[in-house]
């Protein structure tokens, strides 16, 4: 097995840059998510490595050796699209075993067929054709059909997002032994940040055609590189207020609508930092009745139930709103209430450049 | 902070050409180049013609003569009656094709089994070739056996000549035409009226809306694509007509019909003229690639609707 | 629209009627008078019932008419074939020639297929002989004067541009996706034209076919600058049949249903693909 290496890949379609600068390896049995907004050049990208697009720049290697401008049928890459590209003259059957006639597998094709759809619960189905499968069936179908090759890189181009709800839970749950299967390469583009942290190894944020951070799920979670990363991961998101922090005696301060509260722990070495966002996540914020000195005053605006969640819309006497994430049986006798957070809890990004501001949090991501 | 890893391998721009592909375009679409070719050489040499005293007859004579050719037509009543004929011929047929196809679709709109298999129906004139069609209807204007000359008689109406008499000839050779391209008209109508959307039909007929009012306000508006397009499309193929005219009168009686290509025919082949030939043709050329220009962004404007793509 | 008061329907209907009598009319007349005699034809006032003959279908198809002035050879079946013939080569040469550049122009946005397209397609809309004229001198000097492949090349000039914008359009309308999800199945870009591109676009590589095959057959005026006797097609072979057999009326008749009916059989067969044809795949029916 070997592995997938982007080296500084860039590509633009006439003034518009896709892709620039990126670089990011993949190692066999790993599953690397390609995590951003739409527009940010998820796509473009995945679409460069399976040679739809030749990079502009740099190289993009497998096993150590360059495919750029290789024929795609010598990659030995398989691909799941987003919108499944089956073939819609053909069987499920056919669509399946495309692959393995083609490299000569021979005789064991049925049994390879019968065995991936086994494994993807599409047995059942395998002499309809396309038009008369369901979402989930055309997926899972889109799915077997880039699996059963065992090829050395697995790209996956948002496979779960023309799947209904149910099916995206299941298979969230699925993916991950189903890729490690044959130890591949994989790559998984996904819009959904819940996706990339249930499947994947590492993460890859991709913001405007640059990664903007590489790390494992959780990493990315507790210490996202910038407030643009840091906004993506959450749900709802990460609660943002323009301070100005000021160090006392090694100790960070912030004024949040009019109350000092304490940004990170004693031993931190005083510094000047300037405009600063602080950020705090909603599940971070403790809510409570009774006022203290480092508790934000704030009134309770909406409450909204979510998930597993509720969700408090406070506006802070200043006009900012922010949002609490509460467990659902939680209650709040009265509108006027007071918020608090842990120091090691909160987050600091530069204002002008989105940087987060490296401070040494003790606290493991949740 | 830890923004794109780095990796070991260093990262040089790749400067090799792809090594295959590249050229697949071309080789597929060289044989249609070679098409291509094949009409644009003999275009040109048809442009160069148009500047020379080309005479069959008198080979010796064969020289570049400048504009002489374009100049001589000026002071020619020939040329004149013939950009006369044309022009009226193609405003008549068009406009008769487009009112009378109109006024079909309009008739047939509605889906209903009877009228598709109307509109199937009509499509067979269309279908039949036109220089076929102009023998039909000489057969059927036979002065002394034709169907419809003894309909006229019917009427009170002796001695109608139809394409023989130079006062009804152009009424003739129109008929004929309008009966094999209405239908184009018909049906390229036809899809435009019931591709059109229903909200705004439906909400007039809530509201009680008058149906001329539906019609000039509604109805045209959103048609005037296809009407254009089509309309465009029969104007180029009507200022060119040949077969019909040629089976029908060869261009007579007398100078009657003599339209462009009518004339260009017999230049070159009765008068061995082949520069006249050619700059009438060029002539030609010059108004019908004006409105062919119209036509194709036209026409590149509805295929994006129906591809959803350009 | 939706006119349901009683005037409005009858005055619909009555229109309708009138539609149809003057489309249909000419063809059945045609129609009928193929099965008449000479002296039924002549008769004054014309009769819907009569005895229908075979003779004149028997004439054309024998190729001999005895008539009173004598025996006239009719090569009336020659042309027939000629049309078959030089319709079918040209059809298939443009979709030797159109399918792929068609497939080219829609995969890859290169400036010269463009170009290609454009050029076909503008001179789809020039004067023919302009095209014609010089050619035919051309054609003179290369030895491809009044041959069968001579005149199947400038059929290109009728089925070309049609194959390639309405195949074009089909082949765009087929995702890229799928072709590319079959090359890194492993084949090659020629499989993935001949298995995935071509039977996805098959309904619309038979519809332009079969409308090229009926725009070929109709053509006249290629065939009669570029054809001498014995290659003529239909077009052109009846109008000299009408000049060479003057008043044999039922015999022109007959040539005229012969000549016709097999663009009218197909066009029936295609007719749900003939808007698309006709507008060069910008309209769809």
């Amino acid at each position: 097995m070997a592995r997938l290496e982007l080296s500084s890949v860039g590509k633009a379609f006439g003034a518009v840059s896709c892709a620039a600068d990126l670089s990011l390896a993949v190692e066999p049995g790993e599953i690397v998510a390609v995590f951003g907004p739409s527009g940010s050049g998820k796509t473009v990208l995945l679409r460069m490595i399976a040679g739809m697009f030749e990079p502009d720049e740099g190289d993009i290697l497998v096993g150590g050796h360059s495919i750029v401008g290789a024929p795609p049928e010598r990659l030995g890459i398989g691909m799941a699209f987003q919108n499944f590209a089956l073939f819609p003259h053909m069987t499920a059957r056919a669509n399946i075993a495309s692959g393995l006639r083609a490299r000569g597998a021979g005789a064991d094709v049925s049994a390879k067929v019968q065995s991936i759809s086994h494994l993807l619960k599409i047995e059942h189905v395998l002499d309809h054709s396309p038009r008369e499968l369901s979402n989930g069936q055309k997926q899972r179908t889109a799915l077997a059909r880039a699996l059963i090759g065992n090829p050395e890189v697995l790209l996956l181009d948002d496979p779960l997002r023309n799947v209904d709800a149910k099916l995206r839970y299941e298979m969230r749950l699925e993916l991950p032994t189903l890729l490690r299967r044959g130890s591949a390469s994989v790559l998984y583009v996904t819009q959904d940040y819940r996706e990339a942290m249930a499947i994947a190894d590492r993460i890859a944020v991709l913001i405007e055609g640059r990664l903007v951070q590489v790390a494992r799920p959780e990493e990315i979670y507790a210490r996202p590189a910038t407030v643009a990363v840091a906004r993506l991961f959450g749900d709802p998101s990460i609660n943002l207020a323009e301070v100005v922090p000021v160090a006392e005696r090694g100790v960070l301060f912030a004024d949040i609508s009019g109350t000092r509260v304490r940004l990170d722990t004693a031993d931190h070495q005083p510094m000047d930092l300037g405009a600063c966002w602080v950020g705090v996540r909603p599940d971070d914020l403790v809510i409570s009745q009774v006022a203290s000195g480092d508790a934000i005053p704030a009134r309770v605006v909406a409450v909204t139930p979510m998930h597993e969640k509720a969700v408090l819309l406070l506006r802070f006497t200043d006009g900012t709103e922010w949002l609490a994430a509460l467990p659902p049986s939680a209650t709040v006798a009265d509108d006027d209430v007071f918020v608090r957070f842990a120091p090691e809890a909160s987050l600091l990004f530069d204002r002008a450049t989105g940087v987060r501001i490296g401070l040494p949090h003790r606290r493991q991501a949740a | 902070m830890s923004m794109a890893q780095l990796l070991q391998t260093s990262a040089t721009a790749r400067i090799k050409p792809r090594p295959r592909g590249r050229w697949l375009p071309y080789l597929l679409s060289l044989p249609a180049l070679l098409v291509c070719i094949a009409i644009l050489v003999p275009f040109v040499t048809a442009a160069v013609y148009s500047l020379q005293r080309y005479r069959l007859n008198l080979p010796y004579l064969r020289g570049f003569i400048g504009v002489d050719n374009y100049i001589d037509f000026l002071s020619d009543p020939a040329f004149w009656n013939t950009l006369k004929i044309s022009l009226v011929y193609t405003a008549v047929t068009v406009v008769a094709e487009l009112l009378f196809g109109l006024g079909i679709a309009l008739l047939l709109r509605r889906p209903t089994r009877f009228h598709n298999a109307v509109s199937i129906m009509l499509l067979l004139p269309l279908m039949t070739a036109p220089a076929i069609a102009a023998l039909m209807w000489k057969l059927m204007t036979n002065p002394s056996f034709g169907i419809l000359s003894y309909a006229v008689s019917l009427l009170g109406i002796h001695d109608f000549k139809w394409a023989s008499d130079p006062s009804t000839a152009l009424f003739t050779v129109v008929l004929v035409d309008v009966w094999v391209y209405t239908p184009f008209m018909m049906i390229l109508l036809l899809a435009g009226l019931r591709s059109l959307p229903r909200q705004p039909f439906e909400a007039a007929a809530l509201d009680g809306v008058p149906a001329s009012f539906v019609f000039f306000r509604i109805t045209l508006p959103m048609l005037t694509p296809y009407i254009i397009t089509a309309s465009l499309f029969r104007l180029l193929d009507s200022i060119q007509q040949f077969d019909i005219i040629y089976a029908m009168t060869q261009g007579g009686p007398g100078d009657r019909l003599m339209v462009f290509q009518v004339q260009a025919y017999l230049e070159f082949f009765q008068y061995t003229n082949v520069g006249r030939s050619a700059a009438l043709l060029m002539i030609l050329w010059l108004i019908t690639n004006i409105l062919s220009n119209i036509f194709i962004k036209n026409w590149l404007r509805l295929r994006e609707r129906a591809h959803g793509h350009a | 629209m939706e006119h349901s008061s009683l005037a409005g329907r009858v005055f619909r209907g009555v229109a309708l009627a009138l539609v149809l009598v003057f489309f249909m009319f000419p063809i059945v007349w045609i129609f009928l008078m193929s099965f008449q005699s000479n002296e039924q034809i002549l008769r004054i006032p014309p009769r819907i019932l009569f005895e229908p003959t075979l003779f004149n279908y028997q004439a054309l198809i024998s190729g001999q008419l005895r008539t009173t002035a004598g025996n006239l050879e009719i090569s009336f079946m020659r042309n027939l074939m000629n049309s078959f013939v030089l319709s079918s080569a040209a059809v298939l040469l443009a979709l030797l020639l159109g399918v792929p550049a068609a497939y080219a122009f829609a995969r890859f946005k290169f400036r010269l297929g463009e170009t290609i397209a454009f050029t076909l397609l503008s001179f789809r809309f020039a004067p023919p002989l302009l095209v014609l004229l010089p050619l035919s001198l051309y054609y003179q000097q290369l030895g491809l004067n009044d041959t069968y492949f001579g005149i199947v090349w400038v059929y290109q000039l009728i089925a070309l541009p049609l194959i390639l914008w309405i195949v074009r359009g089909y082949f765009e309308d087929i995702s890229p996706d799928i072709e590319h999800a079959y090359r890194l199945a492993g084949h090659s870009w020629r499989e993935a034209f001949t298995r995935i591109a071509v039977p996805l676009a098959g309904p619309g590589i038979a519809a332009a076919g079969l409308l090229s095959f009926i725009f070929c057959w109709n053509n006249f005026v290629f065939a009669l600058i570029l054809a001498s006797a014995d290659k003529q097609p239909v077009t052109v072979g009846a109008l000299a049949f009408v000049t060479a057999s003057g008043i044999q009326y039922g015999q022109i008749a007959a040539a005229i249903v012969l000549s016709v009916t097999p663009t009218l059989l197909l066009a029936l067969y295609a007719q749900r693909y003939l808007v698309e044809g006709l507008s060069l795949g910008a309209v769809k029916g």
